[in-house]
């Protein structure tokens, strides 16, 4: 399918989704915001007040690291049984399963970037960074959304097979919460215990945003340059699940 | 079979095959599967699955006009086939050669959202359905005046009736010519007054261009759209041919051995 025919139908379905769940409530829109606020504010209190954890202008280091997680886990789980729950409209008719995903992932960026500029933006000009630094977001969101994106597709196939791989996850990803530096710096962990951020593939998608927002230095490149490398990984382990799997997943949903 | 001599080949399958691997079926969850790796390792990760063979080996063409009925007991492979046709699933081996659009339906009863109304569920269904359409406003209101909802329309598509919904569908999926039309086991939703109305509206779409695959469990319905019919049986072709035959074919063949 041509690209301008799938976005076009990403884009339509978003559209009457955000359409339907506001129609329903509006405190949908509301919650979309106050849920990281509230989760921010929370961390925020407890880390840097409580338990005094020293990193300058720590809030923002919070944000930078807090909204990608956010989007990340939330997208992930929230993907993982998309295939399941959509089943019926799946085998109804030909329809491309990414057009529903591509959707779902949309939706929550749109989340994203609603709470970025409300929350993240006052922090980030409070600080007096400069303002063109932002020009290069839209290069350090690209290894998130295609990482993301990636562990989605993968997960939500698998899940077709196994059920019980979104529960599974939850449970993963509360652990990965506390393993991935996002509420403290990477340098408060003991060399030898370093391994367990090399290999997590979630802190290559994080780091090129905090990189820009907080630390705003020569770091970026590197950081965006292991993103990519890593996205790209996930991405072609997703197009050989999928494409291992397609026949089958009909089967089976 | 003298209408589909010398006429245009839309579609052609040449000895297609599609296998499932049955592993999936012993491991409900990725714990049993945890398990069974740690309990049995060398069974585990040595052990091949096992083939189960839906299409095995199935070769036939359709042709310019033609209205081919696909019969065939529960799980003989008619929508697996018909999946393959619409290009949703891709077999293992084998061939389908064609340059035509293919559209294909499998059930009516789906909304894309529920809690939008008839008409919006309409849109976005069409753009699914018609991706190459810029303008799809004429052609969804006149799907929308055909499937004769009136003030439905404009109701959550989650109140609607069955009936109400396999209208809405089949009006929205016979809106634009098509090249192939594959409608699989969905008429029995609508009422028969519509069954007629959208019967006459397949003809007309047929006689200006392609053809229609129409999967149906009852005599009746395979007389008054098909002029020929294919007979699946355990994955392969049983019969092809007149539909007559074809419907003496499947009573006398496909009935359960008591």
């Amino acid at each position: 399918m041509e690209l301008k025919f799938f976005w076009a139908q990403v884009r339509d379905l978003t559209v009457a989704s955000l359409k339907s769940r506001y129609r329903k409530t509006f405190a949908g829109f509301i919650w979309v915001v106050l849920n990281p606020l509230l989760m921010f504010g929370v961390q925020s209190l407890v880390f840097k007040t409580f338990m005094r954890i020293q990193v300058p202008d720590y809030n923002l280091f919070l944000l930078g690291g807090l909204l990608p997680w956010i989007f990340f886990s939330s997208t992930i789980q929230m993907t993982t049984p998309l295939f399941v729950s959509q089943s019926h409209l799946l085998r109804s008719f030909k329809i491309n399963p990414m057009v529903i995903f591509g959707s779902q992932v949309l939706d929550n960026f749109i989340n994203f970037v609603a709470s970025f500029l409300l929350i993240v933006l006052p922090f980030y000009l409070s600080t007096g960074r400069d303002f063109s630094t932002l020009l290069l977001l839209p290069l350090a969101l690209i290894p998130l959304l295609i990482g993301t994106l990636s562990i989605g597709v993968a997960l939500s196939t698998i899940n077709v097979f196994f059920r019980d791989t979104n529960f599974v996850m939850g449970f993963i990803f509360n652990l990965l919460f506390y393993v991935t530096p996002v509420f403290y710096p990477k340098e408060y962990i003991p060399t030898n215990w370093q391994w367990i951020v090399d290999f997590n593939p979630a802190i290559y998608l994080l780091n090129p945003f905090r990189s820009l927002i907080y630390f705003s230095d020569g770091t970026f490149w590197m950081a965006t340059l292991k993103g990519f490398g890593v996205s790209l990984v996930l991405f072609s382990t997703a197009v050989i699940i999928w494409k291992r799997k397609r026949n089958a997943f009909y089967h089976k949903l | 079979m003298p209408s589909t001599i010398n006429s245009e080949v839309l579609l052609s399958v040449k000895n297609l095959k599609v296998h499932f691997e049955l592993e999936h079926y012993q491991h409900h969850g990725l714990r049993d599967v945890f398990v069974s790796a740690i309990t049995h390792p060398v069974e585990f990760f040595l052990k091949r699955p096992e083939l189960l063979n839906v299409i095995d080996d199935v070769s036939f063409d359709v042709t310019r006009g033609m209205r081919l009925g696909l019969l065939g007991v529960n799980g003989s492979g008619k929508t697996t086939l018909c999946r393959c046709l619409a290009g949703m699933m891709v077999a293992q081996s084998g061939s389908i050669t064609t340059e035509a659009e293919v559209r294909a339906i499998f059930d009516t009863g789906t909304g894309i959202l529920p809690e939008l109304t008839g008409r919006e569920n309409a849109f976005l269904l069409a753009r699914l359905f018609f991706p190459e359409v810029k303008d799809l406003k004429p052609l969804v209101n006149e799907a929308l005046e055909f499937s004769e909802l009136g003030h439905f329309l404009d109701v959550p598509f989650r109140q609607y009736s069955k009936g109400m919904q396999a209208r809405l569908m089949l009006s929205l999926i016979s809106a634009k010519s098509t090249d192939v039309l594959i409608l699989d086991e969905v008429l029995d939703g609508a009422d028969y007054f519509f069954q007629q109305k959208l019967s006459v509206r397949m003809r007309n779409f047929i006689q200006s261009a392609g053809a229609t695959i129409f999967v149906s469990h009852s005599a009746d319905q395979v007389r008054e759209v098909c002029d020929q019919v294919l007979v699946m049986n355990k994955g392969k072709i049983g019969f092809i041919g007149g539909v007559e035959e074809g419907l003496d074919y499947y009573h006398k063949n496909l009935a359960p051995v008591s």
